[in-house]
């Protein structure tokens, strides 16, 4: 494995007196810039009933203007900025992110400083968004995988706001138009400096950064809100689920493990990872033999994604042969009883560790993806120093640390197994 | 084979090879031939090396090599750590000269081709099935006609031998163009041109790509399956490419129409932002793959013949004849009336500074240099840059009111109780619509002139069909 950090450029970190924190990342390519507003609220902050799917929906009110910049003259200034513009929402934040030429840097700051700060909207605008996050819906529900993490969540949770999707409960995004008040109410609790994250990567001078960031971000006023979000009690026995899908697809199984929250001062996570690579990647032996040899399973991967809280170590196949669904499913089931029974040869482990480093240098290709990469990192602890942090336990991992990683949170008692098969019409 | 080095001091090798081949050179009763030959080169095993051993190859070195089959292009991309880019490049060299032709690998690649049309595009992604049916209808009898992934009887009628001869004829050395940037671009681009000399030197005169058959008449085609929404795409050929005098004209109009994923086109602003039909509407002149996994367009898909296409996602089945009605109305705005004045200016800012961020990648920047080859225009963003500049309000008005008003549009909607939908568009029948909230007067204004807005389509040309029945 190549020497060096996995995050290779130098940064710099600054808190504003309101508590904003401001990552300016210089970096080699000419002429552009990302910034990445990273706001430390998601899904997981949707604690009180009936407001799943809250904090995604109101990542589409940001885009409904201010009385200064109305969505018609924000959407002009960005148009005429040749900017690339977008937002997303996951379980633990959301991200407001452009790309753009590194002249402009200031003029957007500056606009997107005032909708931080100073955002309006109707009722009625309102209302219509909530329509556009249904359609939103609409086209998600096409798609097999979406229903299986639908299902996956709610069927291992059972009190933690992880339980719904980013997109929340298809029931209380119908009710979404009543909670215009409910809104503001969440703007005002999330929506402050405490909370977010200004990460500027690019074409930039950091000093000049920090300096704008100050002039426009500084009289934004801290808030006080903390979320109480509900510890999810631990699950004491297998859990299945069936979906029928009514239109042509290929069967698919889901094995999840409930897993612990993000942490990279031990070897956990970092073991974790090592094993989605190790044992469901490309790189590994069951996908040679599912995919290649037997021919049972067209894609099989295993996802385990940071989280504050615990979450899950998901592993799904796309099986192409329906009568091997439940052989699949075994053979997952015995992959992961595997990595508890027997220490991973020394070798193998290297060459996960390997592709981990290599995979992610790789990726830092220009300034959108650098930022874009950070952005889930700044997420959990609000520096790019995480990078270098959980590739350091990366580096540390021994294959023992993997066998008792694995006998701690691959056990039957904590596992949720969903397929997803198609029925006649 | 042209190769172009573009060597820097990344840590990274990026390459890209285009052979100027794809499903529009599929045999008639092999569609599906270029797919599978593409995919048995890189998804595949070589003479030497089994598939498994290509995978121990690349995995530790977090290198990646894949490729896209599109209607004139199969591109295969390698992107790899400095520390391996010369037995890298000698892999994709091999990859690509000397492959294995197992059986294993062409029944398992078959399977994904053939998975990919019966579930895939039949029944898990149901805007795509509407965009691959519109670009059928549009093409049919064309070589364009078919999906890039073939058809499912050619594809289960298909042998290794065919394939095979495919590659032979059309995997050719003066067919194909090599870009190579980053950390040692130079020194992959002369082993590549040295290791493909033993590919054919000349490939065969392929299908060519002729204009796609005018229609006289509008046609829809209306795919059952259940669904929550609709799925709506309508579209028409155009002659306009990259290169031709009025790209730069249409290619502004259009972006202020629907420029992809942003929020400032007039369809998202008008079916999106004031009156929450759906999650987006976009238009474009130019081939988009994959717009629901993307932001930006991959390059290497470049195509002689485009179309004009709209893209409506999912709307609620009781709104899909409004919505459909209100882009149509957008549409023919923008062919009588252009642009306004600041409009057009805020566009062609837009996309001249636009360009730029579309090939700040490596990677991508490699592609945009092969399609400026294709398309004979020099540096694409440069071009474009200079065709913008160059460009008055007026020569957008007359390149709409020539390109954007066709005689017959084609339609394909991807829904439940087709049928119904399908009689109510027949009978023009009125869709009015409501909201959950008071909007302003010019909004509903519009409605009522929209909601009864004719789309004229013969009977005949209605066609219903059940999803299952697609890409036979």
């Amino acid at each position: 494995m190549a020497a060096g950090k996995a995050f290779p450029f130098a940064y710099e970190q600054h808190d504003l007196s309101n508590g904003l924190r401001v990552i300016a990342v210089p970096l080699p390519w000419r002429g552009v810039a990302s910034v990445y507003i990273i706001v430390g609220a998601g899904s997981r902050n949707e604690v009180e009933p009936g407001r799943s799917g809250f904090a995604h929906f109101f990542e589409h009110m940001m885009f409904r203007g201010t009385p200064r910049f109305p969505p018609e003259r924000y959407e002009a200034e960005l148009q005429r900025m040749g900017a690339a513009s977008n937002a997303y929402t996951d379980d633990d934040r959301t991200v407001y992110h452009t790309t753009l030429a590194s002249e402009d840097l200031e003029p957007l700051l500056e606009m997107e400083a005032d909708r931080f700060l100073h955002l309006r909207y109707s009722e009625e605008d309102f209302r219509t968004e909530a329509l556009a996050v249904l359609g939103e819906y609409m086209k998600d529900s096409a798609e097999p995988l979406h229903r299986l993490e639908e299902k996956l969540r709610d069927t291992a949770f059972d009190v933690h706001p992880y339980k719904h999707t980013t997109m929340g409960f298809l029931r209380d995004i119908e009710r979404m138009p009543e909670m215009y008040d409910y809104s503001l109410q969440f703007f005002g609790r999330y929506y402050r400096p405490e909370h977010t994250t200004l990460l500027i990567a690019g074409d930039i001078r950091p000093q000049e950064a920090l300096r704008l960031a100050e002039r426009h971000w500084g009289s934004w006023e801290r808030g006080s809100w903390q979320p109480d979000v509900p510890e999810e009690p631990p699950q004491n026995g297998l859990r299945e689920a069936r979906i029928e899908w009514r239109s042509p697809t290929l069967p698919y199984v889901v094995v999840a493990q409930k897993a612990p929250a993000y942490c990279d001062s031990g070897p956990e996570c970092a073991a974790l990872d090592l094993i989605s690579l190790a044992g469901f990647s490309e790189g590994s032996e069951l996908y040679r033999r599912l995919v290649i040899d037997e021919q049972w399973v067209e894609h099989l991967w295993a996802n385990h994604v940071d989280h504050v809280d615990p979450y899950l170590f998901i592993v799904t196949a796309r099986v192409k042969q329906p009568e091997r669904l439940r052989d699949v499913r075994q053979a997952i089931e015995d992959e992961l009883a595997r990595f508890a029974a027997e220490p991973m040869p020394e070798d193998r482990l290297e060459r996960v560790k390997s592709h981990l480093f290599y995979s992610f240098v790789l990726g830092l290709d220009r300034s959108e993806s650098v930022a874009a990469a950070l952005a889930p990192y700044i997420g959990l602890r609000r520096t790019p120093e995480t990078v270098n942090r959980i590739f350091d336990r990366y580096a540390e991992a021994s294959p023992a640390d993997l066998v008792r990683v694995a006998q701690r949170y691959f056990t039957p008692q904590t596992r949720t197994v969903v397929t997803l098969e198609e029925v006649a019409q | 084979m042209k190769a172009l080095p573009f060597p820097d001091a990344s840590p990274a090798l990026s390459v890209r090879l285009v052979f100027l081949t794809g499903s529009a050179s599929d045999p008639a009763g092999r569609e599906g031939a270029a797919w599978l030959a593409g995919h048995m080169l890189a998804y595949g095993g070589t003479r030497r090396r089994t598939y498994k051993q290509i995978l121990d190859f690349l995995f530790p070195r977090g290198a990646a090599l894949s490729c896209t089959v599109d209607k004139e292009m199969v591109c295969f991309r390698l992107d790899c750590h400095r520390d391996h880019a010369e037995e890298a490049a000698e892999l994709l060299a091999e990859m690509l000269g000397d492959p294995g032709w197992r059986e294993e690998d062409f029944i398992r690649l078959r399977d994904d081709a053939l998975h990919y049309l019966e579930a895939h595009l039949r029944g898990e992604n149901d805007e795509e099935l509407a965009r691959e049916a519109l670009y059928g209808m549009v093409f049919r009898g064309h070589p364009y006609g078919h999906c890039c992934a073939g058809r499912v009887g050619s594809l289960r009628r298909m042998a290794l031998e065919h394939v095979r001869e495919f590659y032979t004829a059309e995997f050719a050395f003066d067919n194909a163009i090599l870009a190579c940037g980053g950390a040692w671009a130079e020194g992959a681009c002369e082993l590549l041109r040295q290791r493909l000399k033993t590919l054919p030197p000349k490939a065969r005169n392929g299908a060519g790509a002729p204009p796609a058959p005018g229609t006289e008449a509008t046609g829809m085609l209306f795919i059952e399956k259940p669904a929550q929404g609709v799925a709506i795409s309508a579209g028409f050929p155009i002659e306009v490419r990259r290169g031709h005098p009025d790209y730069a004209a249409l290619l502004t109009a259009v972006s202020a129409l629907g420029q992809h994923r942003m929020s400032s086109g007039r369809l998202f602003q008008s079916l999106r932002q004031h009156r929450g039909l759906n999650y987006g509407t976009y238009a474009y002149i130019e081939y988009f793959p994959g717009p629901m996994f993307s932001l930006e367009p991959e390059p290497n898909h470049a195509r002689r013949q485009q179309i004009f296409e709209l893209w409506i996602r999912p709307v609620a089945r009781q709104q899909a004849h409004f919505a459909l009605r209100l882009a149509l109305a957008e549409l023919e705005k923008l062919a009588e009336e252009g642009l306004a004045p600041d409009e057009f200016e805020r566009t062609r800012q837009f996309l001249a500074r636009h360009a730029v961020l579309l090939e700040e990648a490596r990677s991508a920047q490699l592609g945009h240099v092969i399609d400026s080859l294709f398309y004979g225009t020099g540096t694409f963003s440069g071009w474009l840059r200079e065709q913008l500049a160059a460009l008055s309000a007026e020569d957008v008005r007359r390149a709409v009111q020539r390109w954007l008003r066709p005689g017959a549009m084609q339609f394909a909607f991807a829904g439940e109780d087709m049928d119904e939908l399908r009689q109510r568009i027949l009978d023009n029948a009125p869709s009015p619509v409501s909201y959950n909230a008071p909007r302003p007067a010019w909004v509903l204004e519009e409605d009522r002139r929209v909601q009864d807005r004719p789309i004229e389509v013969p009977k005949a040309n209605a066609r219903l069909v059940r999803a299952e029945e697609m890409f036979e």
